[in-house]
């Protein structure tokens, strides 16, 4: 029973985590429509602005990683059960 | 206890990060030495020897240009020269030429002048001579008439009308 | 979902497993080593084929270290190849079935010591000591805490996204093909047993998480460990 509440709630709990996701997501989207806008402008630098778009886009998604991470190890290493 | 067959964690840490150390490490060093040296020492050295092979040819292109200037300052100079020899010769030859005709009219007019005076003189020496040949002829002529009948006065006479009238007519003819 | 299996364990220190990231990682490791080795044989003054695409490699990196990093620190080139192609390759052999070695959490994050490890290094070796300690107090002793926390907060986030990113595919791989396994199970389980649904529409997932993960993730994690090497230095 104990098992089967910390179950659920890990699984929940990674749920929430991935909540996290949708600051990466607002925040890439804005950094890709920048790029495109500067590649509007400056067609001539797309290799450079699309580069340093895809390396300020993986930053930016640092955080959506943490809660995947956050989520994978509840999910499938779930350290609470241990802890019962 | 862990065994052949099981399965890790999805996410831990464990022996495999030493072995992961360990692997990069190696392929590290040997891509570094069977790749990456030999390469770079491979494009260092053509990029090197192109450098080299640019800067000599831009050496021989600058003694190229060096040369070319030296030669066609020297062409110019020997042009110069020339024209001025020639110039100079030709001054000289028309100088000479100047002398030469000069002093052929020089001659010339000497020459002119002499053969006139000559021609004078001639004239003289041959009416000199005609007037004592004609004299002495006259005399011989007028002894011959003498003989036949004539006085001293009438002979005179008949001598110089004679001399008159050769030295009138005659001499002129 | 599991980890990498255990392929044998030798039996010292309590038993170290030997797992499929390892032996993954010596395929990789071999794979790389035999066609570097090919691609360096026989090096003449005039490339051929093969010479011209081992230059073009080795110009590259050399030009990209030298464009973030600094003329002077070429260096670090050698290096930052080594880990770009060994990532690139440890990513990519899930094309071939095989479970990808930056998979698993202590390949990145192996690659995130020798990264923090340079960073301290590098940067004492540059700055001297006492510099580089002074950099904990900048702008002012209250910034101590954050300061010392920055400095393992980077590699850490390194390690993270790399795995997290190969971590996501392998996870949604497996799901989709255990998705599509009960979905051909409930449409076409009256025709065959073999999960048809299978066939091709995992492909198109793979096309993202396979290849253009795989081949941007190494990109910044270089890219970003010589920011930091090289900010560590100046």
């Amino acid at each position: 029973m104990e098992k089967a509440i910390v179950l659920a709630a890990s699984a929940i709990g990674a749920g929430i985590a991935m909540i996290a996701g949708f600051g990466p997501g607002v925040g890439e989207g804005y950094a890709v429509g920048k790029a495109c806008e500067a590649i509007g402008r400056q067609p001539e630098a797309q290799g450079d602005i699309t580069r340093t778009m895809l390396v300020g886009c993986a930053i930016a998604e640092s955080t959506g990683i943490y809660s995947l991470v956050i989520a994978l190890i509840l999910l499938f290493v779930n350290p609470f059960v241990g802890q019962l | 206890m862990l065994q052949a067959g099981d399965y890790m964690q999805f996410v831990s840490i464990d022996w495999t990060l030493v072995f992961q150390l360990c692997n990069t490490l190696i392929l590290f060093l040997l891509l570094k030495k069977f790749f990456f040296k030999p390469v770079k020492a491979m494009i260092d050295s053509r990029a090197k020897e192109v450098s080299d092979t640019f800067a000599k040819a831009d050496a021989a292109k600058a003694e190229a240009a060096q040369l070319k200037a030296k030669y066609e300052e020297s062409l110019r100079s020997a042009r110069e020269e020339a024209g001025q020899i020639v110039k100079s010769a030709r001054t000289r030859a028309q100088k000479s030429a100047d002398e030469i005709v000069s002093e052929a009219q020089a001659k010339a007019s000497d020459l002119q002048l002499r053969a006139q005076e000559e021609i004078v003189q001639e004239k003289k020496r041959a009416m000199g001579e005609l007037q004592s040949e004609i004299g002495s002829m006259a005399v011989m002529i007028a002894s011959k008439i003498v003989e036949k009948d004539m006085n001293e006065a009438d002979h005179e006479k008949l001598i110089q009308e004679f001399i008159r009238e050769l030295g009138d007519e005659s001499w002129k003819a | 979902m599991n980890g990498p299996q255990i392929l044998f364990v030798i039996p010292i220190l309590g038993g170290i497993p030997v797992t499929e990231t390892v032996r993954n990682s010596w395929i990789a490791m071999a794979v790389i080593f035999l066609v570097a080795l090919w691609l360096a044989s026989g090096l003449k003054k005039v490339p051929g084929r093969k010479q011209a695409v081992a230059e073009l490699a080795v110009n590259t990196i050399y030009n990209l270290v030298g464009n973030t990093m600094g003329k002077d620190k070429l260096y670090f080139a050698p290096y930052m190849g080594t880990l770009f192609v060994f990532s690139l390759c440890s990513s990519l052999l899930s094309l071939f079935g095989f479970r990808p070695p930056t998979g698993d959490l202590n390949t990145t994050m192996c690659w995130a010591l020798i990264t923090f490890g340079m960073i301290q290094v590098f940067g004492v070796k540059s700055k001297g000591l006492y510099a580089k300690l002074h950099t904990l107090i900048e702008p002012m002793p209250l910034m101590f805490p954050l300061n010392f926390i920055g400095e393992f907060s980077n590699p850490v986030s390194m390690m993270f996204r790399h795995f997290g990113n190969i971590a996501a595919g392998i996870a949604i791989t497996s799901l989709l093909y255990s998705g599509l396994a009960a979905a051909s199970n409930i449409l076409l389980g009256w025709f065959t047993s073999i999960p048809i649904l299978q066939l091709g529409i995992p492909a198109i997932l793979s096309v993202y998480f396979d290849l253009f993960t795989s081949c941007l993730q190494p990109y910044i994690f270089i890219m970003l460990t010589m920011v930091y090497v090289s900010n560590s230095m100046e």
